[in-house]
């Protein structure tokens, strides 16, 4: 086996050209869609990551009515015991209470809806991080009176630092609630659309103000990644009873889940486009050698060689082109999209604003996840394979005679 | 020959039936204070109010109750509405497109308090029989709103009693004869100088375990009262 092996690395050689051309058409395949992969891949994960670290949270507690119906008349009381217990569990990071409702923001003349958060201003910079996000002014403070609001939304009322900000809204059991509040910093949220229409308020304030004493509408609930929330979510399921439910982000948020997995559908069609291309660029070169080497395969059978000594050693060749075509493609691939990873690229114009619309950030993000690179790494290698039994065949069906004789 | 007389004379006097009842809730002028409880399965709140009405085009309403919204004022004349938010001292129009949407929360709109209607002059009457509520014997009367009425019902449906008019029920329903609101009406008493009932459920059709309750507490009626009394000035003023 081992003389079969070198025979086979050494045939490979003995035409490098014919060797260079196939190999590269593997690292090109490979690099292609290693970077198509990763391209898609960091793009997901960057909306998983503005959904769940700027807003809801890996999963969240709430009263059971409340995702069917999110008016404040769901919330419930803040319950310690309930904390405790969502805290005992070793994968959770922390617990973060809050009381949203929506309103009406407005000043002087200006008015436009709003998203009114009530919040503990030192437990929710853990997860979002706003108080980093502060362009002006100060963060919320403990049992502060005033609000942080989104920039956007301080631009379209005009407001700046300790301007009034009036909001009004229904606030629990339907109690009207009409308040002023001075505004006492300005945040540029990650999320455009949330920038154009957040207020956070200190919870206690916000609960007073909505005539909601100690009550929360939800409790997020955070972990270390998906797989810790995809454990955890399963505990916590059985456990959480009436009148409270849990969900998790990918509940709460199933257009965020849907439009991945549409998109992602979108790109497997396209890299089975490109597959099929390189699999046609192998299958092609490896036609062309066999044809070449006809006649020297005659020769060798006619000396005594045998055929399926010699299939098994074309086998070994095909393999090792592919091998060299995935290894090359993974090197460089590997360190490209380190440092794509490290510098998304920034869109422009037209494709920017869309982008913003939605509620993203205008870049390219690219995902150095590691299947990204294995599944490539698989696919073209099984390619290889299927296309490694053409040779099989071809050295098995050769007729020494017409070989010898080149025809 | 006797009996088309008879049924001809029955509906001029369906009509007069409903003008009398009609006008026992309305009078002139009137001032009073109310409650009106909103119940939801759930949880209920209460709100006191007091009101100062002059014919059926201006109203003013004063809250009482709760502290939190205590000092709000509605201001009602023809069919615009104010809204005196003192806490931020706003005054706010409430504009066309916010007057189907409840009114204090309640399960009544805004259009329901600014509506101009009048169910003497937009409706054709019919009496459909007799029927017994709460012990009144009451007649049993259909409402078909005219052509060009400001009207959002298809057909009301209304129950007034014989001795003394009282209308004590109403059902409302939309064009496609789905029943929306029901209205009951209880706690007959002597307010000022007449007898009406003081307690009113408004029953909304595809809301389970929603009403709203309106108590009259104590009405006079015929005071004199203005019409430059319902100004926006006067809504920061009233007490």
């Amino acid at each position: 086996m081992l003389t079969n092996i070198k025979l086979a690395w050494r045939n490979i050689w003995r035409n490098k050209r014919r060797t260079l051309i196939t190999v590269a058409s593997i690292f090109f395949g490979v690099l292609l869609s290693a970077y198509m992969t990763s391209m898609q891949e960091g793009s997901y994960s960057k909306m998983v990551e503005i959904v769940v670290k700027f807003y809801s949270g890996y999963m969240q507690v709430h009263h059971e009515d409340y995702w069917e119906n999110k008016s404040i008349n769901n919330s419930f009381d803040y319950d310690q015991a309930l904390v405790d217990r969502l805290k005992s569990h070793s994968e959770v990071d922390f617990v973060i209470p809050r009381l949203e409702s929506f309103g009406l923001a407005s000043s002087g003349e200006l008015t436009r809806g709003a998203a009114v958060f009530g919040i503990v201003p030192d437990i929710e910079t853990q997860l979002t991080g706003i108080a980093e996000k502060i362009v002006s002014g100060k963060y919320l403070q403990a049992n502060d009176d005033g609000v942080v609001i989104g920039d956007g939304l301080a631009k379209f009322l005009n407001l700046n630092l300790n301007d009034t900000l009036v909001i009004l809204t229904q606030g629990y059991h339907g109690v009207s609630s009409a308040g002023k509040f001075p505004v006492h910093g300005i945040i540029k949220h990650v999320s455009p659309e949330l920038n154009k229409s957040i207020i956070y308020m200190e919870l206690k304030t916000c609960q007073s103000f909505l005539g909601a004493e100690n009550k929360l509408t939800s409790l997020v609930v955070n972990v270390a990644d998906n797989d810790a929330m995809k454990r955890t979510l399963k505990k916590l399921k059985s456990e959480i009873q009436s009148p409270f439910s849990v969900m998790s982000w990918e509940e709460m948020q199933p257009e965020v889940v849907q439009q991945i997995e549409s998109d992602r559908a979108g790109g497997v069609i396209m890299k089975a486009i490109l597959y099929i291309v390189i699999a046609f660029g192998i299958f092609g070169t490896i036609m062309m050698m066999i044809a070449e080497r006809r006649r020297e395969f005659g020769v060798m059978i006619s000396i005594g060689m045998q055929k399926k000594k010699l299939a098994v050693i074309l086998f070994i060749e095909t393999l090792f082109i592919g091998l060299l075509g995935i290894l090359s493609g993974m090197a460089v691939s590997l360190p490209l999209l380190l440092i794509q990873a490290k510098n998304p690229i920034p869109l422009t114009g037209e494709t920017a604003k869309l982008m913003e619309d939605f509620g993203f950030e205008p870049y390219m993000f690219f995902s150095t996840a590691p299947e990204v690179f294995w599944q490539q790494a698989i696919s073209v290698f099984v390619l290889t394979v299927l296309i490694g039994i053409y040779p099989i065949i071809a050295s098995l069906r050769i007729k020494e005679i017409k070989a010898l004789h080149g025809t | 020959m006797v009996f088309l007389i008879a049924l001809s004379a029955s509906a001029q006097d369906i009509k007069e039936i409903i003008r009398k009842s009609d006008e026992k809730f309305r009078g002139t002028s009137s001032t009073g204070s109310f409650s009106m409880t909103i119940e939801r399965p759930t949880w209920s709140r209460t709100i006191s109010m007091k009101s100062w009405a002059l014919g059926t085009e201006y109203s003013l309403i004063y809250v009482t109750a709760p502290a939190k919204e205590k000092g709000q004022v509605f201001l009602k004349r023809q069919n615009e509405m104010w809204n005196w938010v003192p806490s931020i001292e706003r005054m706010v129009k409430i504009p066309p497109s916010m007057m189907m949407q409840s009114w204090m929360g309640s399960d009544f709109t805004n259009d329901d308090l600014v509506r101009e209607s009048s169910i003497v002059k937009d409706y054709t009457h019919k009496l459909l029989g007799e029927e017994t509520i709460d012990n009144y014997l009451c007649y049993k009367v259909e409402l078909i709103p005219l052509e060009n009425a400001p009207v959002v019902w298809g057909k009301v449906l209304m129950w007034v009693s014989k001795k003394d008019y009282l209308w004590l029920k109403a059902e409302f329903y939309d064009e496609d004869g789905i029943l929306v609101n029901t209205e009951i009406l209880s706690d007959v008493k002597k307010m000022d100088d007449r007898v009406i009932p003081c307690r009113m459920e408004m029953i909304p059709a595809d809301k389970k375990g929603q009403k709203t309750i309106m108590i009259f507490e104590n009405t006079d009626f015929d005071v004199p009262l203005k019409e430059d009394f319902f100004s926006i000035q006067n809504m920061k003023k009233i007490k």
